[in-house]
């Protein structure tokens, strides 16, 4: 057997295996479709092979990244979710899965990246938070600036910003949107069948961001939370296919986990000590002279006493 | 449109009947319109003729320009402006004409998707080959879209526009994908359209909605426009239920004009 393929994906939190929506979509397929894939949870995006996430890295020492790619991939490698489905059934999800890009993608790029309270108290501080140094100061910044573009371009407005029309507008939009996915659930279990399929993955990627995450201004949460069928659709699958990363947070626990805290404690502690040592020696305060005596003796200079040690 | 706008312009809508002199405006036929821009514009003739409202179609180098969200086509009905096939139905429907009523809530949720299935597959791989495939932005789309224009404006606009078309495609992951691959796409948006179709008259069986006139719109314009290279075409070709289904809504919609 060849070498399971390498798929490199954003960290998880609040429950889930992913925090971004195009991982999540990718994850959930490849647990549907028994894909075995050797998973790389980074929160780096400079280490992935073509620098964004998610990316899959297959045994031909190709990169793809793009979600239908690599759904198209695995499928060639004939791991497919879609085995099962109907001709009417697949053109049914190409349809819904072209519904969310255009109604319900838009509200999501928003509520987490372009709504001022959310960016700054959640998205960018996880993203500060699990980033390495130096990026974690300027990467999270670009990410808000290339998601504030993407939005601009789908909506043809090049003076698009954050205001409450605009946010009335695109979860007016996300509503229906979630509204219609939830018509066509209905009662059943997965959108077709018994078992899950592409259209599953992409719905779960899309809503388990919105459904876990836990944001200042709720307001799409609260309209998913709603709708019951699609709430049950998307914990039935964490239960299911993650039940490793299905383990809640505490509440306050969010703002307290910080990775790799003792490295970082020790690290301020020699930070602070040197800046402190250098002021002194800089403005004088202890300084270090060599005095020519018969015997060489070294005398220390303390706050402008000379103190003779020998 | 925003939402104060739409209850406000939905209450007015709802005040006046249809009036005689609606018009439509798109750029110029012969010369000037690109091929996104024409199957936008057939599909909104298409929708309101299939409505029964009847509309002029007048043709203006700056229809671009004029429209209130900058994209083709877009109404002048009694003093309102409206663009776009999306509010456009709805402007429609608060005047009480309305192709969907019949259905239910799952037909509706399904023609909603399939709906935007075309907007996000088909017309973005017409604004693709348009723009991004280099011959046919240099052949046609730059000459045609600057046409009305003289020189230097024709080629600063022209570039301007295919610069702000590459920019969209790159934000919504398009800009990485071969001309093949677009067809590709296409093809498969065309097999489900197809499936969805099946051997009935309309998507909706016996009755014609938005869907089918918006996926006309596209159909017939990609069918009947000549590019540098007939793949398209070539595509949609190989699926016969929605060439006789072109043919179908062209007989009943649209022949009364040329006899």
């Amino acid at each position: 057997m060849a070498a399971p393929d390498e798929l490199f994906c954003w960290e998880g939190d609040w429950g889930l295996p992913s925090v971004s929506t195009d991982c999540l979509v990718v994850l959930a397929y490849a647990q549907f479709a028994g894909a075995p894939l050797k998973l790389r949870k980074i929160s780096n995006p400079w280490r992935s092979p073509s620098g964004s996430l998610p990316a899959l890295r297959t045994n031909q020492k190709e990169t793809l990244s793009r979600p239908s790619d690599i759904i198209i991939h695995l499928r060639k490698q004939k791991y497919n979710a879609d085995y099962d489905l109907s001709a009417k059934e697949g053109a049914d999800s190409l349809a819904f899965i072209s519904l969310m890009e255009e109604k319900l993608m838009p509200a999501l790029i928003y509520t987490f990246w372009i709504e001022p309270k959310n960016y700054v108290d959640v998205t960018r501080r996880w993203y500060a938070e699990h980033m390495p140094f130096p990026l974690n100061f300027f990467l999270p910044g670009r990410m808000q600036r290339r998601q504030l573009e993407k939005l601009q371009l789908l909506r043809g407005d090049e003076s698009l910003e954050a205001g409450e029309e605009l946010e009335k507008e695109l979860y007016r939009d996300a509503a229906e949107c979630m509204n219609l996915l939830s018509q066509r659930l209905g009662s059943h279990k997965f959108f077709f069948g018994d078992s899950p399929s592409s259209l599953d993955a992409y719905v779960f990627g899309h809503l388990a961001p919105i459904l876990k995450s836990k944001l200042p201004n709720g307001k799409l949460q609260q309209c998913l939370k709603s709708l019951d069928n699609l709430t049950n659709f998307c914990t039935n699958i964490l239960l299911l296919y993650f039940p490793r990363d299905n383990r809640g947070k505490p509440e306050g626990g969010d703002f307290d986990h910080v990775p790799n805290k003792r490295r970082k404690q020790i690290l301020s502690a020699l930070v602070a000590l040197g800046a402190m040592l250098s002021y002194a020696l800089l403005t004088g305060m202890v300084s270090i002279q060599h005095v020519q005596q018969e015997a060489p003796k070294m005398s220390v200079r303390v706050l402008g006493v000379e103190i003779l040690t020998s | 449109m925003s939402l104060a706008a739409d209850a406000f312009v939905s209450q007015l809508a709802a005040a006046e009947p249809w009036p005689e002199n609606a018009t439509l405006y798109q750029p110029l036929k012969e010369d000037q319109i690109l091929l996104s821009d024409c199957a936008s514009s057939l599909a909104v003739q298409a929708y309101l003729r299939m409505c029964g409202l009847p509309v002029e179609v007048v043709c203006r180098v700056n229809a671009e320009y004029m429209s209130p969200s900058g994209k083709i086509p877009f109404i002048h009905v009694g003093n309102q402006v409206v663009s776009e096939l999306g509010p456009i139905v709805q402007f429609t429907k608060a005047k009480g004409h309305s192709l969907s009523d019949g259905l239910d809530d799952v037909q509706r949720a399904e023609m909603k998707a399939y709906m935007e299935l075309v907007n996000n597959m088909l017309l973005t791989a017409e604004l693709y080959v348009q723009w991004c495939d280099d011959a046919t932005a240099a052949e046609i789309s730059r000459p045609r879209y600057s046409s009305p224009y003289s020189w230097p404006l024709s080629n600063i606009l022209a570039y301007q526009k295919q610069w702000e078309v590459r920019r969209k495609m790159n934000a919504i992951g398009w800009g990485g994908k071969t001309l093949e691959q677009v067809y590709e796409d296409v093809s498969q948006c065309c097999q489900a359209l197809s499936q969805r179709l099946g051997t009935q008259p309309y998507f909706f069986n016996k009755q014609p909605t938005e869907l089918d006139a918006l996926v006309f719109g596209h159909l017939f314009t990609i069918l009947t426009t000549r590019l540098t290279s007939s793949e398209l075409a070539e595509r949609i070709k190989s699926y016969s239920n929605l060439l006789s289904f072109c043919r179908r809504i062209e007989q009943s919609y649209f022949e009364d004009k040329s006899s």
